[in-house]
C-alpha cells in the first residue's frame, strides 16, 4: 500500500539523491600507502596540489580554509609515488598532518614532533533491508553515518549495502518516518523496520478545492487516513469514524441490514456537507455506503474553513479523497472478512407466569375481581401442557446473524497511466428466524490518471454501485414489537401446527413469526443504483513554475427503485370441539406498490491555482474556482390491489383502487470561490477566503450571497528565540479563524405566486367522482433568504519531544441568524393567513474540542494512544413568539439565554411506603385526589408547597435526548509482527425516557419487562387484608387505572451517559519469508470485535443508550449490534 | 501543444454553454389565479379545497379535531363525551377546553378570498349571485361552528392584509347576540341565490341552507332560554360577548320554526320508509338509512361524501365488535351505555323511557352487584330482555347475543356457578354435567366480545357494541378505509328542530301545535310504534335523543341546552353485565346493572359551556371566563 506520506516522501528524497550521491562510498576504500600518483610539474600551491589528487584518486581532502594560509610552494616529485610518500613530503614542507578516514583525508597544523599521517580504515561492510510497518520495502530511504552525511540510500527493494568504521552508528531516515538509530557494533545485516510518522508535521491534508500541508492549517480541520479508518469493520463507514475524530458526533440509530441510520454530526452544528473528490455529493446515505477499501483520507472542516464551500456548509464538511494509482507493476490487494453479529442487549420478557401474576395484580390492586383464580395462577406457575410459557424473542429471532465484506484492489501504472480499481460486496443478514432480512451491496472504483503530455494530466475517476436491502413487508419495527408485547401465555401456532400461525394480537402487535415470514405477508425490497462519474484535466504552466489550472466536470445519477407486496394474509385459532382452525383474514385486500426515483447531477469546475515562494521566505499561494451545479430529478409511485393474489407483478393486480403520483424537480446554483493563503517562512500562516454563491430558490434580486472567510496561525516554535530555548515543544501553533456560512432555508421557489393542487383538500361533489381540491395561495415571500452562520475558532496545537506527543485544543461558537419563523406568532390569530416564513430567529452553538496524542517506540513495541472530546451546547438567541402571559409563563416558555433541550420534570422524593403517606402526601392527581395512588407509587416534591402536585412544580431537572458530550479513545500497538487496536467511545450530558411497553406497566395490555416482576404487591393477591411487599417498580395496575406514576420525573428518565468498548482489533502480519515463496509479499490475518462492552445506567443499558428514535421512543427499533469478525489481508 | 490547445477549447465551449441564466428555474407545482378560475370546473377544484375545511360534525370529527379520520384517536368521539356511549378503554371525557376548540379564520380567510374573487370573474352575473350564495352558505356554516364554541367572535368579512401594522388587524370580538345574527344573516344570503336543488346535490343548495339556519336558530335560542340555567361572570359576560338575555330566545325559536317550515313545506323531502310493516324491518331500514345514505335521497339534505381512494373515514375500524373486526386491530371502543338504551321506549308504554328490569322488584336504580339472595329475572337468550324495545335501539346497538356481520356477537361478564358464586370478569371456566362453561362466553377471545381483561381495551365495558353507520360487509382493516357517507342535515333532524321549537316557544302559527306533535310520531312510526304520544318537551327531547344518536347531535343538546352540568355532577356512567346462571338447567341468562368497571365520576365544570379562546396574548380578545 502505498501511502500519500510515503509518495511525498519518494519525491523529496528523489530530490536529494544527487547531494548524497556524492559522498557515496560505495566504492572499495584503498588505503594511501597503496594508491599510488603521478603529478606532471614539480611546483605547486598547496590547494592545487590537493585538489589534483581528488580528481586523479577517490580522496578527498578535508581542510578548514584558513591552514593553507602561509603555506610554502611544495617541490614534488614527479615520479611515480604513493600518496603516503607524496604526502609525507607535503607535511614536512608544510608542517602539517593527515589523516585518513575512509576516502576523506583530514588536513590538519602539526606541532612539534607529532606523525604526519594517520590512517583509519577498518572499515565494516554492512547490508540490510529497510520495510515499513506493513512490510513493504521503503526504496530512497537514508542511511548516514550518525553526525555525518556520509552514507546511501535504499535502492527498490529497499536494501542497501554500506562500508563503515568499526563503531559506527548508522541513521535510517525516510520523509514521514520516525527515524531509527542503530549502533553497528559487530553486526555485518541489519533489517529496519520504519514507523510511519503519524504526528509528521509534513502531513498534507486535503482542504477545500486543494491540499494544504498541515503544519500551515489555520482552520479547525481533522485528518484521517485509510489505515486509522479501517481498524473498524462494521457496515457502515460512520460507524469506523466513531469516536476517532475530535468534533464528529456519530450516532447509530438502528442495526437492521443496510438501513444504515447513523446521525453524523459535526460540533453539534447538524447534518454535514459531504465532498466526495471534490464534489458535494448526497450526503450521509451515500458516505455511509463508501467502500472503506477506496478511501485514501477524510478530513473534517470543524469551523468556518467550511466556508469555501458556501451554501449548506454552516454545519461542517467531510471531504472523503479516493485512491490514486501509483506507478509499478501491479498490486493486489485482497481483504475479506467474515462475522458474526448479535444484539448489543435486548430486555428480558416476562414469562408466562409472571405476566399472569402482574395482570392479575392490576384487577386486585384496584379492587376488582382477580383476573383469573388461584388454581389457575398455580398451573401458570407449575407449566406443563397448556401452560407452556413462550418466549417470543427466540422464537422468533436468532442468536446470532452472519456479515461479510470483500475486497478487491489493483493499484499500479506505468510512466504515463495510474490506476486505481477496486471492487467490492458486502452482505449482512438480519436476525429474523424466517432470514427476511438481508442486505447485499457492491461497489465498483476505477480511478485512472493519465499524462497526456509532459505538464497535462487527466483524472478519471468513475465509480458505481449496486445495493439491495430486503424485508417482509411489515417492518422490523412491527415485528420486534410483536416479540415483546405478545403474551408468553399464547403459542405461535394453532394447535401447535406449524402450518397455522396463531391469531395473536396483544399489545396492539401481532404474531411476529407470521409477520416475519415473506411467503405469508409479503416483502419490501429498495435496489439503489449510483453511478458517480468525473473527469478533470489539471496543466502546470512550463513557463512559471506553481502555476496551474485545471477544469473539471462531473455527471453523477442515482436511482432508487422500491417495491413492495403487502399480501393478505390469515391467522388462526383453533376450534378444538370441532378440530378446525378458524381464520382471521388480515390486511385484506392485498396490494403492490412500485416506486421510482431517478436524481441527476451535473458539476462543473474551473481551477485555477498559484503557488510561489519569493525570496525563500515569503510563500503564497492563490485559488480560483468557478463552480456551476445543476440538478434534476423525477419520481413516480403507482400502487393497485389485487382482488385475489396471483403473483408479485403490477399488471397481474387488480386495477381496483390504482393509485399513482409524480413529480419532477430541478435545482441550480452557480458559484465563484477565491482563496489566497500567506505565510511567512512558516511562522506566520494567514488565509483568506471567500465564496460568491448564487442559488436559484430565492428571488432574483436576493439569490447571491457572499461567504468570507478569514484565519490566521502564529507557529511560535519556528521562531529563533523558541527553537534555541525550548527543545522539547517541537510544534507550538496558535491559530484562530472567523467566517460566514450560509445554510438553505425554506421551500424553493416562495417568491413565485399561485395556487397549488397538492396540499389542498378534496371533496366528493358527485358521489363516487372526487374533486382533488386547489390550496390557496400562501403569501409570497420575496424576502426569503438562506440562513447564515457565523463561525468563530481559536486553536492551539502543541507538539512535544519530536512529535511523541501531540496536542490539540479548539474553543468554537457558531451564531446563527435567519433561522425560519413564522411572524404570524405575533399577529392575531384571527388574521386566518400563514405569514410566509420568514428568517427570524437566531441561535448559537458554542463547544470545545479537545484530542491528545502520544506515539512511541521501545525496542520494538511500538504503541500509540489518543484519547479526544467534543462538548457543544445550543442555545436560542432570539425566538419569534407572542407575549408572555405571565412571569411564570415567561420562566417556564422563554427559552432565550438558557441552554437548549432541558426536559422539565418532577423532582422524585421516592415511593410511598404505606396509605398512610399516600393520604397525607400533596394532591397529585387533581380532582382525583391521590385515590388512585397506592403504596410503591413515585412521590413527587410539591416544589412550591402549595399542597398540589401539578405543573407549577415541574422543575428544570434533565438535560433532554441529544449528547452534549462526546469521547472517544484510541489505542494502538505493535511488537514485531503483531499489531492491536482499540478503541473506546461514549457519550455524555443527556437522558433517555422510553415510552410504551419497556417502561409502562402492562402497555395496551401487552407482556412486559421480566423486571417489572419485582414491584410492590399484596403478600397474598387473593387477600386484600394481606401486606404490601416492597419491591423496585410500584404496584402494578392498567394504564387508564394509575395516578401520577408516569409523570416525567427521574423515575422513567435516566442519564443516559455510556462508555462503550467500541472496537478491538488484534492482527497478525507473516513473515515475507513464509508467504513469498507462495507469491504473496504480504499477508496479515486479524480478527476484531465491535460494540464488545457497554458502561451506562442499567436501566438504560438494556436498550442500548446509543441507540435513541425521536420522538417515539419505544426502543422497538432493530437493535444495535455486537459483533466479532475474522478477516485477513493479502498483497500479492 | 495541439493537445492542449484541443482541449482548453473543448473546456472553453462548454463553459461557455453552461453559463447563462441557469438559476431562473420554475417550480413544477404552481398555478396561476387566470388558470385556476378560468372555468367552472376550475372554480369547482378550488372550491373543493373550502368544503374538505368546512367544519362538518362527521365520523372524522373527533378529539383530534376535524377531517382526523386516519389519525389514531383511540376511537373516542364526541358520543363519547356525553351519557349515551363510554370508550372501552379510557374514561376520557369532557375537557371542553381544549378539544373541541376549532378556530376557523383559515377557512374564512379563504372563503372572504373567493368572495373577493367572484366580481372579476368572467362569468355570467346569476352564476356570480349563485357562486356569491355558496359563499355566504359556508361563511355562515362557519360562523355557527365559531359561535357555538366561543360565543361572541370577531366579525371578519373581508381578506386582511399586513402591512406591518400588527394592530390595525385586530378586530375585537362581537357580542354574542350580533355573532348569532350575522350568522342567520349569512344563512339568509345563501337562502337567496342557492339553487333548489336535493339530497343528491353536493354542493349547498336552498334546502341546506335553510337546514343550516334551523339548526343555527334552535342553538342561538336554546342560549337565550337557557343561559341563566348556567351563568357565568367576568369581563366577557359584561361586555355581552357570551350570554343573551332569554327574551331574545322567541324570535331565535321563531326563525327555526320558519326554515324549518321551509323544507316541510317544499315538497322535496320525506322520511326514509316511513312506514314498516315490523319492528324488525324498522330496524334493519333504520340501519340502511346510514350505512348508505344515497339510498334515501329523500330524507339526506346534504351529503358530505366518502370515496376511494384516497378519502375514508375510520368507524368501522374502531367501532366494531371485537368479534367482527375484520383483521382490525382495535375493534369494540364504542360502549353505548345502560342509560342511553334505557332512554328508548317500548312498545307497549308509549311517550316512556322503559329502562331494563333485571329483578324481581323493578328496581332500577340498584347498582351494587350480583347478589346470590336476589330473585333475578332469568332469559333463554341474552337478549331477550330487550324485546319490545324501540327498533331504533336494534338498528344502533349491537345487543348481546345478536347477529352482525355474520357472527352472533357474545357478550357476556361472568356466570353464577351452581352453588350461587358470582365468578364475574375473572378468566376462567367451570365444568357443570360435562359442558365446560367459560366467564366470557367462549374460550378464546377471538369468540367473545365483551368484559374479558385478555385484549380489554377490545371489549365492550358496558356490556353493549356498536352498529349504527357500520358496513354490514368486511372493511379493510386499515385506517381511513370507510367508504360510507355521511349526512349532515337530514329530514328528520328538521323535524325534530322545529317540534322543540314550537314546543319550547308555545308558537301556534299555522297550525304549529298539531304539525310538531306528528313530527315527532311520524319519526316514531318509522320506526314501527303505533300509538301517537303528545308534544311535551320530554317526548320531544327523547325523541331527539334516540333518533339522532351518535350523528354528534347530543353534545352540542347537552351544551345549548345547558344540561351537561346537571347530568355531569360526579356522575358515574352504567353498564348492563350477562350472567349465565348455572343454577338453572338449562341455564339460563341474568343481568346486573352497574357502574362501569374502570371509570372515574365526571363532572363538567360550567365554563366548559364556552371555549377558551386561543392567542389572547397576540390577538388581544377577551377571554372566555375561568381560562
Amino acid at each position: 500500500m502505498v501511502t500519500k506520506n510515503l509518495m511525498y516522501g519518494l519525491l523529496l528524497q528523489c530530490l536529494f539523491l544527487t547531494t548524497l550521491m556524492a559522498h557515496d562510498i560505495h566504492a572499495q576504500v584503498k588505503p594511501i600507502d597503496k594508491t599510488y600518483v603521478v603529478l606532471d610539474k614539480s611546483e605547486w600551491q598547496l590547494q592545487e596540489i590537493f585538489k589534483n589528487i581528488e580528481t586523479i584518486t577517490d580522496y578527498k581532502f578535508v581542510y578548514p580554509e584558513d591552514i593553507l594560509n602561509n603555506k610554502p610552494i611544495i617541490n614534488a616529485n614527479k615520479k611515480r609515488q604513493s600518496v603516503n610518500d607524496l604526502l609525507v613530503e607535503i607535511g614536512t614542507a608544510a608542517n602539517l598532518k593527515f589523516k585518513q578516514v575512509d576516502n576523506s583525508i583530514y588536513v590538519g597544523e602539526r606541532s612539534g614532533k607529532k606523525e604526519i599521517i594517520q590512517i583509519e580504515i577498518e572499515d565494516v561492510t554492512v547490508t540490510g533491508k529497510v520495510i515499513d510497518d506493513s512490510g513493504e520495502p521503503l526504496p530512497g530511504t537514508s542511511v548516514t553515518l550518525l553526525g555525518t552525511t556520509t552514507g546511501t540510500v535504499t535502492d527498490l527493494d529497499g536494501s542497501y549495502t554500506l562500508s563503515v568504521p568499526d563503531g559506527s552508528t548508522l541513521v535510517f531516515s525516510f520523509i514521514g518516518f520516525v527515524s531509527k538509530s542503530v549502533a553497528v557494533k559487530d553486526k555485518s545485516v541489519i533489517d529496519v523496520v520504519l514507523s510511519e510518522d503519524i504526528s509528521s508535521l509534513e502531513e498534507v491534508v486535503v482542504v477545500g478545492y486543494g491540499t494544504q500541508k498541515k503544519e500551515n492549517l489555520t482552520g479547525a480541520i481533522s485528518n484521517i487516513t485509510a489505515e486509522e479508518i479501517q481498524t473498524t469493520t462494521h457496515t457502515s463507514l460512520a460507524q469506523s469514524l466513531q469516536g476517532k475524530i475530535s468534533g464528529l458526533q456519530i450516532r447509530q440509530q438502528s442495526g437492521a441490514p443496510g438501513d444504515l441510520l447513523t446521525s453524523i454530526d459535526i460540533r453539534g452544528f447538524g447534518s454535514p456537507l459531504y465532498v466526495i473528490d471534490g464534489i458535494a455529493r448526497d450526503g450521509g446515505n451515500e458516505f455511509q455506503r463508501l467502500n472503506p477499501e477506496d478511501i485514501e483520507s477524510i478530513s473534517v472542516l470543524k469551523d468556518a474553513s467550511a466556508a469555501i464551500y458556501g451554501f449548506n456548509a454552516a454545519n461542517g464538511v467531510i471531504i472523503v479523497t479516493t485512491k490514486k494509482g501509483s506507478k509499478g507493476a501491479p498490486v493486489f490487494q485482497y481483504n475479506g472478512v467474515v462475522g458474526i453479529q448479535t444484539p448489543t442487549e435486548m430486555p428480558q420478557m416476562a414469562n408466562a407466569f409472571q405476566y399472569m401474576q402482574i395482570r392479575n395484580d392490576a384487577n386486585v390492586n384496584i379492587g376488582q375481581n382477580p383476573f383469573l383464580t388461584k388454581e389457575e395462577l398455580q398451573n401458570w406457575q407449575q407449566g406443563g401442557p397448556g401452560y407452556e410459557s413462550i418466549d417470543w424473542y427466540n422464537e422468533t429471532m436468532k442468536n446470532f446473524s452472519m456479515q461479510q465484506q470483500h475486497s478487491l484492489t489493483v493499484n499500479g501504472g506505468s510512466d504515463n497511466v495510474r490506476y486505481f480499481t477496486s471492487l467490492g460486496f458486502l452482505q449482512e443478514d438480519g436476525l429474523a428466524r424466517s432470514d427476511a432480512f438481508k442486505y447485499e451491496k457492491y461497489n465498483l472504483r476505477s480511478n485512472i490518471s493519465v499524462d497526456l503530455t509532459e505538464n497535462l494530466v487527466a483524472d478519471i475517476n468513475l465509480s458505481g454501485r449496486f445495493d439491495k436491502s430486503t424485508g417482509p413487508s411489515f417492518s422490523a419495527f412491527d415485528i420486534l414489537r410483536g416479540t415483546i408485547s405478545s403474551l408468553p401465555s399464547n403459542q405461535p401456532y394453532a394447535n401447535g401446527n406449524p402450518n397455522y400461525y396463531t391469531d395473536v394480537r396483544d399489545g396492539q402487535s401481532f404474531n411476529p413469526l407470521a409477520l416475519s415470514d415473506p411467503e405469508l405477508v409479503g416483502y419490501n425490497e429498495s435496489v439503489t443504483k449510483q453511478f458517480r462519474s468525473q473527469i478533470s484535466l489539471t496543466y502546470k504552466f512550463p513557463f512559471l513554475e506553481g502555476l496551474s489550472v485545471k477544469a473539471l466536470g462531473s455527471y453523477d445519477n442515482t436511482h432508487i427503485m422500491n417495491k413492495s407486496l403487502n399480501k393478505s394474509f390469515n391467522l388462526y385459532t383453533y376450534d378444538a370441539d370441532n378440530d378446525t382452525y378458524i381464520p382471521n383474514t388480515l390486511r385484506s385486500p392485498s396490494s403492490i406498490h412500485n416506486g421510482n426515483v431517478d436524481n441527476n447531477r451535473t458539476t462543473f469546475q474551473a481551477h485555477l491555482l498559484y503557488n510561489t515562494t519569493v525570496d525563500e521566505r515569503h510563500n503564497l499561494g492563490v485559488t480560483l474556482v468557478y463552480e456551476q451545479r445543476q440538478g434534476w430529478g423525477r419520481n413516480s409511485a403507482l400502487s393497485r390491489e389485487y382482488q385475489f393474489y396471483t403473483t408479485d407483478q403490477v399488471d397481474m393486480a387488480g386495477t381496483n383502487n390504482m393509485r399513482n403520483s409524480g413529480i419532477e424537480s430541478q435545482d441550480a446554483s452557480i458559484s465563484y470561490i477565491g482563496r489566497t493563503t500567506y505565510d511567512y517562512m512558516g511562522k506566520y500562516l494567514i488565509e483568506v477566503a471567500a465564496r460568491y454563491d448564487g442559488s436559484y430558490r430565492y428571488h432574483p434580486d436576493r439569490r447571491w450571497g457572499f461567504f468570507p472567510v478569514v484565519s490566521g496561525g502564529w507557529r511560535i516554535s519556528e521562531e529563533n528565540f523558541f527553537k534555541d530555548n525550548i527543545n522539547f515543544i517541537s510544534n507550538l501553533k496558535f491559530r484562530g479563524s472567523y467566517g460566514i456560512i450560509g445554510q438553505d432555508a425554506g421551500a424553493p421557489f416562495q417568491f413565485v405566486p399561485g395556487f397549488s393542487t397538492s396540499g389542498g383538500g378534496g371533496y366528493e361533489f358527485v358521489n363516487g367522482n372526487w374533486t382533488v381540491g386547489a390550496r390557496s395561495p400562501a403569501i409570497v415571500n420575496q424576502n426569503l433568504t438562506w440562513m447564515e452562520s457565523s463561525i468563530k475558532d481559536v486553536g492551539i496545537e502543541l507538539g512535544l519531544f519530536n512529535g511523541k506527543f501531540n496536542m490539540e485544543l479548539d474553543v468554537y461558537q457558531r451564531d446563527r441568524t435567519g433561522l425560519l419563523a413564522q411572524r404570524n406568532v405575533s399577529l392575531p390569530n384571527t388574521f386566518g393567513g400563514n405569514l410566509p416564513q420568514e428568517n427570524l430567529n437566531s441561535d448559537r452553538v458554542r463547544g470545545i474540542d479537545f484530542s491528545l496524542e502520544h506515539n512511541n517506540m521501545i525496542g520494538d513495541f511500538q504503541y500509540g494512544i489518543g484519547g479526544n472530546f467534543n462538548f457543544a451546547r445550543t442555545m436560542s438567541v432570539y425566538v419569534e413568539r407572542g407575549p408572555f402571559v405571565n412571569s411564570m409563563d415567561k420562566w417556564r416558555g422563554g427559552p432565550l439565554e438558557r441552554w437548549n433541550d432541558i426536559v422539565w420534570g418532577y423532582d422524585l422524593e421516592g415511593q410511598f411506603q404505606n396509605k398512610e403517606e399516600v393520604v397525607y402526601a400533596p394532591i397529585q392527581n387533581g380532582d382525583l385526589g391521590n385515590t388512585r395512588e397506592l403504596p410503591g407509587d413515585f412521590k413527587y416534591r410539591d416544589a412550591n408547597g402549595d399542597g398540589i402536585i401539578d405543573g407549577n412544580d415541574n422543575l428544570p431537572l434533565f438535560w433532554g435526548g441529544n449528547p452534549k458530550l462526546h469521547f472517544g479513545l484510541t489505542l494502538n500497538a505493535s511488537w514485531k509482527r503483531f499489531d492491536m487496536n482499540a478503541l473506546l467511545q461514549g457519550s455524555g450530558n443527556y437522558s433517555l425516557r422510553f415510552t410504551h411497553a419497556y417502561a409502562t406497566v402492562l402497555w395496551a395490555d401487552g407482556n412486559q419487562p421480566a423486571y417489572f416482576s419485582d414491584r410492590w404487591h399484596k403478600a397474598d393477591p387473593y387477600n386484600s387484608d394481606s401486606e404490601w411487599v416492597a419491591g423496585e417498580w410500584p404496584a402494578a395496575r392498567r394504564t387508564a387505572d394509575v395516578g401520577a406514576m408516569y409523570s416525567e420525573s427521574g423515575a422513567w428518565r435516566k442519564d443516559a451517559s455510556y462508555l462503550r468498548f467500541k472496537s478491538l482489533e488484534l492482527g497478525y502480519t507473516f513473515s515475507p519469508s513464509l508467504i513469498e515463496s507462495i507469491g504473496f509479499s504480504n499477508v496479515r490475518l486479524y480478527v476484531n470485535g465491535h460494540n464488545l462492552l457497554t458502561i451506562t445506567d442499567p436501566y438504560v443499558k438494556s436498550f442500548d443508550p446509543e441507540k435513541t428514535e425521536g420522538g417515539l421512543n419505544t426502543g422497538w427499533v432493530y437493535p444495535l449490534h455486537k459483533s466479532y469478525n475474522l478477516g485477513v489481508n493479502v498483497r500479492f | 501543444m495541439n493537445l492542449i490547445r484541443k482541449i482548453f477549447f473543448i473546456i472553453a465551449v462548454l463553459a461557455l454553454h453552461s453559463c447563462g441564466d441557469a438559476l431562473d428555474l420554475r417550480p413544477m407545482d404552481k398555478l396561476d389565479a387566470e388558470a385556476l378560475f378560468a372555468s367552472e370546473e376550475g372554480v369547482q377544484v378550488f372550491m373543493a379545497n373550502l368544503y374538505s375545511q368546512l367544519p362538518i360534525e362527521d365520523f372524522a370529527w373527533t378529539r383530534n379535531g376535524f377531517n382526523s379520520a386516519t389519525l389514531n384517536t383511540i376511537g373516542i368521539t364526541p358520543s363519547n363525551q356525553t351519557d349515551i356511549a363510554a370508550n372501552s378503554e379510557y374514561s376520557h371525557l369532557i375537557d371542553g377546553g381544549g378539544n373541541f376548540s376549532w378556530w376557523g379564520y383559515g377557512l374564512n380567510r379563504d372563503i372572504n378570498l373567493l368572495m373577493e374573487t367572484i366580481p372579476t370573474l368572467s362569468f355570467t352575473e346569476e352564476e356570480k349571485q349563485v357562486l356569491m350564495s355558496e359563499a355566504h352558505f359556508l361563511r355562515a356554516f362557519t360562523y355557527f361552528a365559531l359561535a357555538k364554541r366561543y360565543g361572541g367572535v370577531p366579525l371578519i368579512t373581508s381578506t386582511q392584509s399586513y402591512e406591518g401594522d400588527v394592530e390595525s388587524l385586530k378586530v375585537p370580538r362581537s357580542t354574542e347576540k350580533v355573532t348569532w345574527d350575522f350568522v342567520l344573516e349569512e344563512c339568509d344570503r345563501a337562502i337567496e341565490h342557492l339553487p333548489p336543488g336535493n339530497g343528491s346535490s353536493r354542493r349547498a343548495t336552498k334546502w341546506a341552507a335553510y337546514a343550516l339556519k334551523s339548526r343555527v336558530a334552535l342553538h342561538a335560542a336554546s342560549v337565550a332560554k337557557y343561559w341563566d340555567k348556567a351563568p357565568l361572570s367576568g369581563p366577557a359576560v359584561d361586555q355581552n360577548l357570551i350570554g343573551m338575555d332569554a327574551s331574545e330566545a322567541n324570535r331565535y325559536y321563531e326563525e327555526c320554526i320558519k326554515a324549518s317550515e321551509a323544507i316541510m313545506n317544499s315538497g322535496t323531502f320525506s322520511l326514509y320508509l316511513p312506514t314498516p310493516g315490523s319492528p324488525g324491518e324498522a330496524a334493519e331500514n333504520y340501519r340502511k338509512l346510514f350505512e348508505d345514505p344515497s339510498n334515501a335521497l329523500q330524507e339526506a339534505i346534504f351529503i358530505k361524501g366518502y370515496t376511494e381512494p384516497t378519502s375514508g373515514h375510520s368507524f368501522d375500524f374502531w367501532f366494531n365488535p371485537n368479534q367482527t373486526s375484520d383483521g382490525s386491530p382495535h375493534p369494540g371502543r364504542m360502549n353505548p351505555t345502560l342509560e342511553f338504551v334505557d332512554s328508548y321506549e317500548s312498545y307497549s308504554n308509549p311517550g316512556e323511557s322503559a329502562p331494563i328490569v333485571t329483578t324481581l322488584d323493578g328496581d332500577v336504580n340498584d347498582y351494587g352487584g350480583y347478589d346470590p339472595n336476589k330473585e333475578y329475572l332469568r332469559f333463554d337468550t341474552p337478549y331477550a330482555i330487550f324485546e319490545g324495545k324501540d327498533a331504533r335501539l336494534w338498528g344502533t346497538v349491537v345487543l348481546p347475543g345478536t347477529e352482525w356481520k355474520g357472527k352472533t356477537i357474545i357478550i357476556q361478564a361472568g356466570y353464577v356457578e351452581p352453588d350461587g358464586t358470582g365468578t364475574i370478569e375473572t378468566n376462567t371456566s367451570i365444568d357443570v354435567n360435562g359442558v365446560t362453561y367459560y366467564t366470557f362466553g367462549a374460550a378464546d377471545w377471538t369468540e367473545y366480545s365483551g368484559f374479558s381483561g385478555i385484549q380489554a381495551a377490545n371489549m365492550s365495558r358496558t356490556g353493549f357494541s356498536f352498529k349504527k353507520f357500520l358496513s354490514s360487509t368486511p372493511v379493510n382493516p386499515n385506517l381511513g378505509q370507510s367508504r360510507n357517507d355521511w349526512m349532515e342535515f337530514r329530514y328528520a333532524e328538521v323535524l325534530l328542530n322545529y317540534a322543540e321549537s314550537v314546543v319550547e316557544s308555545g308558537y301556534i302559527g299555522n297550525n304549529a301545535q298539531a304539525t310538531a306533535a306528528e313530527a315527532i310520531n311520524s319519526l316514531r312510526r318509522r320506526a314501527a310504534h303505533t300509538v301517537d304520544i303528545p308534544l311535551t318537551l320530554e317526548n320531544v327531547l327523547r325523541e331527539r335523543k334516540v333518533e339522532l344518536a351518535f350523528e354528534n347531535k347530543r353534545y352540542w343538546d347537552l351544551i345549548r341546552r345547558r344540561d351537561f352540568h346537571l347530568i355531569f355532577d360526579s356522575y358515574q356512567r352504567h353498564g348492563l353485565k350477562p350472567l349465565l346462571d348455572l343454577r338453572v338447567n338449562p341455564p339460563q341468562y341474568i343481568f346486573i346493572r352497574s357502574a362501569l368497571p374502570r371509570e372515574n365520576p365526571l363532572t363538567f365544570p360550567q365554563h366548559f359551556y364556552y371555549v377558551s379562546i386561543p392567542g389572547v396574548g397576540s390577538n388581544d380578545l377577551v377571554q372566555n371566563p375561568q381560562y
